[in-house]
């Protein structure tokens, strides 16, 4: 579970983040909506404790993230929007050196990681190395290496980007798959209908600063309109920079 | 702490399998010897020839005076046909000097005036020097003994005309010339270092930074420092691989060479002064690693680390360079500097001089403690938030 209080961070006198507050709860995707630039990556960094909020706080699992950050770094499973891999090693070890650095090895390490290549259904470029994959293995790759000490929290930082239809879909899947495993799921999006389809609860984030939140029934509620695509533009105020 | 160890072996195997820019260190590893022994045959055949060999003279105009050609002959001198056009053959680099003697020689010497003969060279050739130094000698002392002669016919002694005499007594010798290179040896070995970590310290640095791999690294549950840590132990086994190729090069010059009959001395390379040069070094191994790996944290790409790294290669060899020209002893003071302590060290092992253990203690000492501050900063810049946000 992820708590966020009133989280603030700017960046010269850029105010990326002002005083943003919510609940991501276990067993539901929580979905960070805003256009480009909008702070759901500077939120998602500071909760991945990479970058230190000015003010404000936020816990995972109960841990705080600027005074426990190596607590919050062992129950959280990050793509981040930098998802570089190291291109001279296999899938396999990418994925195994980040077990390694969770303190994973062994044995155990081997079938957690089998099971992962599995799932994502990558055995066939398991030990090849990753210079020169695609787009969408390259993703799963990075999806694996992010699951493999099995976190209880999972930040998606725009999970989708740059996928085809057919990945996309599978992505989409797997999110759900998460989802009916119990986790915490939240990640951020800037395409509306991904997030409508998908999450149990939409945060929407513009200009740093949560304009509306709740179920997709409550934001249609909030806004006063039948439709969720213009609720959400109603709740940012405009539809730049979101597709459609 | 262990997880230093996963860093590390991650480290070593990514750059392994990145053998292209590890060889290229290598290279570096071998290229001091390499010029380190094109230099010493070079110097040591100029100085030979120049030793042994007899001169040969072209002169032009032989004919015109037979009693100095004798003279010549008498010293030693092989006395050749001078090409048609002297001074464009000294020009083009044919020959070292010549000796043009013009067809009035003879009238003027019967005369008893002074007669002239011409010596063409070229003075800024620095192989020639040691044919055009002879042949104005002889000439001269030809000139002196005519003189004396005519003095004594007129019944005056020879050595009124020597006011002063003058005893050249030169102490260079080939060997304290090729000293100078000698003393650039230390300094070799010390670049050698520093570019076999370099490619590794740049791929583990800014090239995770250039790959957008650091930002998802960093999130794993370590105190970030020891990623840093991890870097720069990783950049160690290949930056003491290269110490001990160059080491191996230099060795392979001096014992396959005949570095005494080239140079006229000995260099000491046999297994103890090897041993203990490898050790001296150790503490720069570490030094090397953790400058370049501060350096390199600092960069946002590759190509960017690639233009810091190589000046900061360069910082010792200032004072080697001086060190080749301004004899420094193996005083206190020099020892508080790192990499110039050991150089000066390394060239007493080469020397065979006998060192001073305390010298030893402090250079690798400061070293070290150098090492280890440098290190400490590498820590906090990766402990700053301006490492993700690369400013």
């Amino acid at each position: 579970m992820i708590q966020v209080h009133s989280l603030s961070k700017s960046f010269g006198k850029v105010k990326a983040v002002q005083n943003v507050s919510f609940s991501a709860l276990d067993g539901q995707i929580t979905g960070l909506l805003g256009p480009n630039g909008a702070g759901k990556s500077t939120t998602l960094r500071m909760l991945y404790t990479l970058l230190k909020p000015d003010s404000g706080s936020a816990q995972v699992d109960g841990f705080d993230v600027r005074k426990t950050p190596l607590e919050v770094q062992r129950r959280i499973g990050v793509l981040a929007d930098a998802r570089g891999l190291y291109p001279r090693l296999t899938s396999r070890e990418n994925i195994r050196y980040y077990g390694r650095l969770h303190g994973l090895g062994g044995e155990a390490l081997e079938k957690q990681i089998d099971s992962l290549l599995t799932m994502l259904d990558m055995q066939e470029i398991a030990d090849r190395p990753t210079e020169g994959f695609s787009t969408g293995e390259k993703l799963k790759v990075a999806i694996a290496r992010a699951l493999v000490h099995n976190p209880q929290n999972i930040l998606l930082d725009e999970p989708t980007n740059g996928l085809d239809v057919m990945s996309t879909r599978a992505m989409r899947q797997f999110i759900q798959r998460l989802r009916e495993d119990g986790k915490c799921v939240l990640f951020t999006s800037h395409i509306m209908q991904e997030v409508a389809a998908l999450c149990d609860q939409i945060i929407i984030i513009s200009h740093g600063q949560v304009t509306a939140s709740g179920t997709p029934e409550d934001l249609r509620r909030q806004t006063g309109q039948e439709n969720l695509e213009d609720a959400f533009v109603a709740a940012i105020g405009s539809a730049e920079g979101l597709e459609r | 702490m262990n997880r230093i160890w996963v860093i590390f072996h991650k480290e070593m195997l990514d750059n392994l399998r990145d053998y292209r820019s590890w060889t290229t260190g290598v290279f570096w590893a071998l290229f001091g010897p390499l010029i380190m022994g094109a230099v010493i045959m070079m110097v040591g055949s100029t100085f030979r020839e120049s030793a042994k060999e007899s001169l040969r003279l072209p002169v032009l105009g032989a004919e015109n005076a037979p009693s100095l050609i004798s003279f010549l002959q008498q010293q030693d001198v092989i006395i050749e046909t001078a090409p048609a056009d002297p001074e464009a053959a000294v020009r083009a680099g044919e020959i070292n000097v010549a000796l043009v003697i013009p067809p009035e020689y003879g009238e003027d010497f019967a005369a008893g005036k002074s007669a002239r003969v011409q010596l063409v060279f070229d003075s800024t050739r620095q192989s020639a020097l040691g044919d055009i130094r002879q042949a104005s000698r002889l000439l001269e002392s030809y000139n002196e003994y005519l003189g004396a002669l005519r003095l004594t016919l007129r019944g005056i002694s020879p050595q009124v005309l020597r006011a002063v005499q003058i005893e050249e007594r030169d102490t260079a010798t080939p060997q304290s010339q090729a000293l100078i290179f000698i003393s650039m040896l230390p300094y070799f070995i010390i670049f050698a270092i520093f570019n076999g970590a370099a490619p590794v310290i740049t791929d583990a640095t800014a090239g995770e930074r250039e790959r957008g791999s650091l930002e998802p690294l960093l999130i794993n549950p370590l105190p970030r420092g020891w990623f840093a840590v991890g870097k720069m132990l990783a950049a160690i086994p290949f930056a003491a691989l290269n110490l001990v190729i160059t080491l191996a090069g230099f060795a392979a010059i001096f014992n396959v060479l005949p570095v005494e009959e080239l140079l006229g001395m000995q260099i000491e390379m046999d297994a103890g002064a090897l041993t203990a040069i490898f050790l001296v070094c150790l503490p720069i191994v570490l030094l090397a690693c953790a400058i370049q790996t501060l350096i390199a944290s600092f960069t946002k790409t590759t190509k960017e680390a690639g233009t810091y790294l190589p000046f900061v290669g360069l910082i010792p060899a200032l004072p080697g360079i001086a060190l080749a020209f301004l004899p420094v002893k193996a005083e206190l003071w020099t020892m508080l500097i790192p990499t110039f302590g050991q150089q000066i060290l390394i060239n007493q092992f080469l020397r065979s001089e006998p060192i001073l253990m305390n010298n030893v203690i402090i250079s690798t000492l400061v070293t070290l403690v150098v090492s280890v501050i440098i290190t400490w900063g590498a820590i906090k810049f990766y402990e700053n938030e301006r490492i993700i946000l690369g400013r």
